[in-house]
């Protein structure tokens, strides 16, 4: 009874469920968690691609616009930490350098990864996967940062002789953001645990007692 | 086909998905998974009036922060304060909806309606009533949980503060204040709660429902 295979866990409640394809609904919540593999991973597929597509226009059009006596300077995500480095705040150009492209960038390889290592196995170990997949939801809105500090930069720099305020990438790369974060939703866990059925993998151990 | 007293028997780790039988603890004690030392369950049998106590509190200082003055800025004698109100009349006046209608959700509502699902929950499960409504405020929490970002947004206030200093006298207001509360008191919150948990207190109080 406990290969891992046979289990999976309900997203909405937690529980355990037997991994047979005929229950379609959790048997705690009722929800549906078994919809088919095939359609969770083109809609992961579908809403990455619309993400990393949106990181484009996200990084080519500015995020913020200043408007000093009538002339305006725009500048783009990576323009905005140069100049913020070249200031001399090392912290604050790393955290949204961290924020707007590393964990953009890192969510969008990670869930690549997944997904062809879901069609074609992979090297790394189940549990890695599963890890890999855990960080890939907890990063994922810390992104926002940015176009956060944009807003609220320009609700604070709102003078008469000076303007402060958030441009096309700001919409573009919050909607990257969103597009990242149904990514992840509706990527399938079981996605990682599909057994292949010609490469069986029998081996997997007993279920493990919790230590307290 | 295994049985379901077999199956609420069983925890999965939410890290690393490994499978793991439960045992029963001692009041005030936590299971650790065996893989990643990740939470797993835990039991605290006054779970639900603690929680409670910190849900009231972090809906108070939730409103609190929503009301008055985060932060004022003064350049040379210039003015200016952020207020959730000044924030979506900002917003509106350069028409920025797409990011505006996010912030109105992910700021304001998701938070918001988060608390008060909590509240809800937490007070229909202590009066054990109303089974049905209980159920789909566990299942509509289990969906809003990732998408609250006021944590996000009180970092993203620091770094805005930081790239002022050089330019700006800031004043913090009272909102500033209430907004490290709540943040602290949603970190004891969700340290306290656990969704497990919850559904099988929800089984144990109301019994098994069917739709």
């Amino acid at each position: 009874m406990s290969n891992h295979d046979d289990f999976v866990r309900c997203h909405i409640c937690e529980a355990v469920n037997q991994n047979d394809n005929a229950n379609k609904i959790c048997r705690r919540c009722h929800s549906h968690i078994y919809s088919d593999l095939k359609i969770s991973y083109h809609k992961t597929l579908a809403f990455l691609i619309t993400a990393i597509i949106l990181y484009i226009p996200a990084n080519i059009y500015p995020i913020l616009i200043t408007k000093q006596f009538g002339s305006s300077s725009e500048s783009t995500i990576m323009g905005g930490i140069m100049h913020l480095w070249e200031a001399g705040s090392y912290p604050v150009a790393l955290i949204i350098l961290v924020a707007s492209v590393f964990v953009p960038l890192l969510k969008f390889i990670l869930l690549i990864y997944l997904l062809i290592s879901a069609k074609y196995r992979g090297y790394s170990s189940r549990i890695d996967k599963h890890k890999l997949f855990y960080i890939t939801e907890a990063i994922g809105p810390w992104s926002m940062v940015d176009v956060f500090v944009v807003i609220i930069l320009s609700v604070l720099i709102h003078f008469s002789g000076i303007q402060i305020y958030p441009g096309a990438g700001a919409t573009a790369f919050a909607l990257m953001v969103f597009f990242t974060m149904i990514s992840a939703l509706s990527f399938d866990t079981r996605l990682i645990t599909k057994r292949k059925k010609t490469k069986n993998l029998s081996h997997q151990g007993d279920s493990v007692h919790a230590n307290t | 086909m295994i049985k379901e007293q077999e199956l609420n028997n069983l925890i999965i780790c939410k890290k690393c998905h490994t499978l793991h039988e439960k045992i029963p603890l001692h009041n005030k004690k936590k299971a650790l998974c065996s893989k990643c030392n990740i939470l797993l369950y835990q039991r605290d049998d006054k779970m639900i009036d603690k929680t409670l106590a910190l849900v009231i509190t972090a809906a108070i200082s939730l409103i609190i922060a929503f009301e008055f003055t985060i932060i004022t800025i003064n350049i040379q004698g210039l003015e200016q304060s952020l207020t959730l109100g000044s924030l979506f009349n900002v917003i509106i006046e350069h028409k920025q909806y797409v990011v505006g209608l996010m912030f109105l959700f992910l700021i304001f509502i998701f938070p918001i309606a988060i608390i008060s699902a909590m509240f809800l929950l937490l007070l229909l499960m202590k009066l054990k009533k109303g089974a049905y409504l209980t159920k789909r405020l566990l299942i509509l929490l289990a969906h809003l949980r990732p998408w609250s970002m006021v944590d996000i947004f009180f970092i993203s206030l620091l770094v805005a503060m930081v790239k002022l200093f050089d330019y700006a006298h800031i004043e913090l207001g009272i909102s500033f204040m209430a907004f490290i509360f709540t943040l602290i008191l949603d970190i004891i919150i969700t340290k306290n709660i656990g969704f497990n948990e919850l559904w099988e207190m929800h089984t144990k109080i109301y019994g098994t429902i069917d739709e």
